[in-house]
Parts: structure tokens; sequence; C-alpha cells
């Protein structure tokens, strides 16, 4: 197997996961995506040695028959120390996130799993790429290493459900060069029993539920997926996000169908869906009547862009566009016709084939896949302002979030975790 | 008790998951000599993988001049996993070559 040597950890990931450890791998200095093609000349000619001797050369011993690896058994109760210790272990273990952890001792892990009526084995999914467990236990240890609240364990086991479902396109979206942080969106009467952040600075840092919920997420897609930055994620630039990114979609404000709605659940559902996001623009609005948000879409759409653009419209500007009669659809229908760029803009075009017309003419930026429509997800959250907003990504799926029978007595038990700002 | 507050010591559980052993498998027999053999190229939709496997056949013909190439070309980024839709014609092309080189990354 040829590879930029860049991704040598990943291959070596990769081969132990598909079950092949012993593929032999030629390494090649070709920058990723390389376009000269007398560095791709010099970069081949440098390995072909090795591209004829991995093809040729007689398999040893190991290679016929690779010798099956230990199974892990850690002790149940992995390390003592005090706070400063355990975070340092848990750190240097690289099984933190690089920030302070809690330590996730029996109690607290105990407190925990009152989030859920599921037994502590219980198996919620196996996660690629290294199919590691996640039972309802681990799941509520590294939920209380994030600081979570017992409270978010529903929506923590419905997360593990979406990475699950959504795979293999989660494995490849999560291990990508192009930095994709999973953005969670809640939707349900579950948003306001957690009190998820849907308005002023819903982004932000400073709401538990909008934090940790990523957060727990974040670590387990560490700790038990296995994608490690460096090893299994090989995203680039890296992206914030990838700490957290938790939206509560500000239902009450949203003139249209809802996105759990959308996505075939009733509206009294709770939901979470995952979407892969490579980078988050602000725009401000160009007006804010339906003329005005309208052009900031589309003359703000980039050809360089990766993925299918998610708009996120703030109340405001969602009922300006609803009041003046659009819909998703008509919105979607004229982004899709008008926002357009030059032909040689594009870096590429991914899967669409070959488009050899005239370089300067302007052509769509968003291109339909056949049968496909609307292409652009339409989400409504964030303050009172006409600022819009992109999520360039792609692929989502949403999972129903369950909850134990208890569920009001938990609420109530932690409805009061909220900061309360002292006026200056 | 796992942990005792009034010493500030925590006994903490693993967050590392448990996984079971994944079945192994072993390397196919390797060729004696690529001269008169059929090399399959195994490309997918990254930019660079094209030409870096066309440098690869012009390269091995040089070589090996009775060898034969044979291009699969993948509808996606990422593993056949992907691609259901392609299995059948991957299958069938995998049956009809002697090795292969994939480039499939970046």
């Amino acid at each position: 197997m040829l590879f930029y040597e860049f991704f040598a950890n990943d291959a070596q990931s990769a081969m132990i996961n598909k079950g092949m450890p012993g593929v032999r791998v030629v390494p090649e200095p070709i920058v990723s995506e390389c376009t000269v093609m007398e560095e791709i000349e010099a970069g081949v000619d440098g390995v072909m040695d090795d591209v004829v001797a991995a093809l040729t050369r007689p398999l040893t011993a190991e290679e016929k028959s690779p010798k099956p690896k230990k199974v892990e058994k850690p002790s149940r109760i992995i390390f003592k120390g005090n706070l400063q210790e355990v975070n340092r272990f848990f750190y240097q273990r690289g099984w933190a996130d690089g920030l302070p952890v809690v330590p996730p001792t029996e109690e607290a892990v105990a407190e925990m799993l009152t989030g859920t009526d599921l037994p502590p084995d219980h198996l919620v999914a196996e996660l690629e790429p290294r199919r590691g467990k996640a039972t309802v236990e681990k799941i509520a240890i590294n939920a209380v290493m994030a600081g979570a609240l017992p409270t978010y364990m529903p929506v923590l086991i419905a997360g593990v459900k979406a990475l699950k479902s959504g795979s293999p396109n989660t494995i490849m979206m999560a291990a990508s060069t192009g930095s994709f942080a999973p953005v969670w969106i809640v939707n349900g009467p579950i948003r306001h029993d957690l009190h998820i952040n849907s308005s002023s600075g819903t982004l932000s840092p400073g709401d538990i539920a909008n934090a940790t919920i990523g957060r727990a997420m974040g670590l387990i897609t560490k700790n038990v997926r296995g994608v490690r930055k460096g090893m299994e994620d090989m995203g680039i630039l890296g992206h914030p996000g990838k700490y957290t990114m938790v939206i509560g979609e500000n239902e009450e404000a949203n003139p249209w169908e809802p996105l759990h709605v959308e996505r075939g659940f009733k509206k009294e559902d709770s939901t979470i869906s995952l979407l892969f996001s490579q980078s988050f623009q602000q725009l401000g609005s160009y007006g804010t009547d339906d003329k005005g948000l309208l052009r900031t879409m589309v003359y703000n759409m980039t050809p360089g862009g990766m993925g299918a653009p998610w708009l996120i419209l703030t109340p405001v500007n969602a009922q300006s566009l609803a009041k003046r009669g659009w819909t998703k659809k008509s919105i979607n229908d004229y982004i899709v016709e008008n926002a357009r760029a030059p032909r040689d803009h594009f870096p590429r075009l991914p899967g669409m084939g070959e488009d050899k017309g005239d370089p300067k003419e302007p052509v769509p930026i968003i291109r339909l896949r056949p049968g496909q429509s609307n292409p652009i997800q339409i989400l409504v959250f964030g303050g009172l302002n006409p600022l819009i907003g992109f999520l360039s990504g792609g692929y989502t799926v949403t999972e129903k979030i369950e909850l134990p029978a208890n569920w009001n007595k938990l609420v109530a038990k932690y409805k009061n975790v909220v900061p309360t700002y002292a006026r200056y | 008790m796992s942990s005792n507050k009034s010493n500030g010591q925590y006994e903490v559980l693993s967050p590392w998951a448990e996984a079971d052993p994944i079945p192994i498998r072993g390397l196919a027999p390797r060729l004696t000599d690529l001269a008169g053999k059929k090399i399959g190229l195994l490309c997918n939709i990254k930019r660079a993988a094209s030409p870096i496997l066309a440098t690869v056949e012009r390269k091995l013909k040089e070589r090996f001049p009775t060898s034969e190439v044979s291009w699969f070309r993948m509808q996606s980024m990422s593993v056949s996993e992907l691609e259901p839709q392609n299995k059948a014609k991957f299958e069938e092309w995998i049956k009809g070559v002697d090795a292969v080189i994939p480039a499939v990354g970046d």
C-alpha cells in the first residue's frame, strides 16, 4: 500500500483494525493532494524499489501467520492518586483532551448511572474503528471526566447510537485531514429539561450542557472509538469544535418544521443529530428583508468549501423570510440556482466527473446529485440579530433520545444547576 | 470506599473501552517476479491518487515490459465498505489480477 509518509500512524491503526497488521506499506514523500507532476514523478521514483520488493520479497513466518494480539483486560480500578496525579495519569495515557478532568471514582460513576435505566454492562454499541465496547458504564466514566450531569446520560447514549448508525461515514469524517468536528444538535422537549442553549451565544462557552455533552462525546471518540489526534484523527489544521459543539435548535422561534420533524420524528420526541462540520462562518447580513438575507447567502458561498453547507438563521432572519413566503425548499432552490462561481475557481469537483467547460463561465457552487433536492439544511438558533451563519460539512444522522422512567424526578434534582451572573 | 476525600485520594475507573480481538489474517503469497503478471492499481477519488498510480504504471512498464496493469477506480474517498454498489465489480476485478497496489489515501 502506497501512502503519504505523514499517515504512518493512521495506516498502522487501520491495518490492525482491519485484521491485517502485516500489510506491506510503502510510505512516499508526495504531499497530500499534490498537483505538481515533477514532485509525483520524483516521489514515485524514489520508492519504486520498495514497491517491487513489497510485491516480491518472500513472506516471513509472521507475515504468513501473524500471532493474535493478547486480549486487553485492564483492572477495574486503574489508578489511585490525588487530583493532580489522576489528571497527569489520564493525560499521559492519552485518555484526556488537554483540559482537567473530573476523577471518575466509583461514587461519581454511580451517580452518573442514575441517569439511565440501563444496567452498567449494557452494550450500547461497538464503535469503529477500534470496535471499542461502548457499555453504559464506559459512557458514564467518560461523562464524569467531562463534567457532565447524570441527566445527560440519555443524550450521550443516543449520541453513541448515532456514531454507530452513521458508520462508516462517521469514521471517515472523524479521521479526515479536513478536521471535521462533530456538531451535536438537540431537538425536542429535553432542551428545556437540560437547559441546552439555543439562543444568545449558543456556541460559546458557559452552558454546562452544551459544554460537557460535546466534551463527553469527544472523550468517547478517543477512548472508546480509538480516534486520537495524529494517530487515527489526521486533521491537518484541527478544529476547536472537537472540544464541543452542541446546539439546541430554537424550535419555538422557528417558523418552519424543526430539524427532527423534517427528519421523520414527532415534534414531542427528543432527538440528537450528528453532523460533521469543517468550518463555521458568520456573516453580516446585506439587509434584514428577504432580498438582503438571500444576497448574503448566495454571495458568500465559496467554491473551496468542503461538504454541503448548513445555513444557520437566527430567529429574526427565519421569521423575516417566512413572513415573506419563503420556505426551506424555496430557499434551497434559490441558493442552488443563484450561488455561482467561475468554473476555474473550484479546487476540484469531487464525485462530479470532469467538467471541461469554459473556465470563466459561472457554474452552480452546489451541484445536486441525481434525485437530490434540498441539499442545504436550515437550522434556527442564536440571539436576536440578523447575522447569518454557515456550517460547512455534511453527513447527518439523527437518533431518538430515550428517557428513564424517573425522568421528571431526575430533572428536578439537577434543574437548578444554572449559572447566576452577579451585576457589577 | 473507592475515594477518600479526607486525604484527597481518588481511586479511578478506566475510560478506555474493552474490545474483542479482531481476527487477523496473514498476507497472500508474494510473486516471484512481476514479469508477465497483471498488477491491479486501486485508486480512489483523492486528487493525487490517479497521477501517482499512473506514474507507478509507467515505471512498472519500464522495468517489466511484459507486465500488465488493471485499474479499479473507486467512486469515493474511503474504503470499499462505502461502496456496496461496487462490491461485486470489485470482487470480480480482484480475481483477475496477480497483485494489487492501492493508493487510496492522500
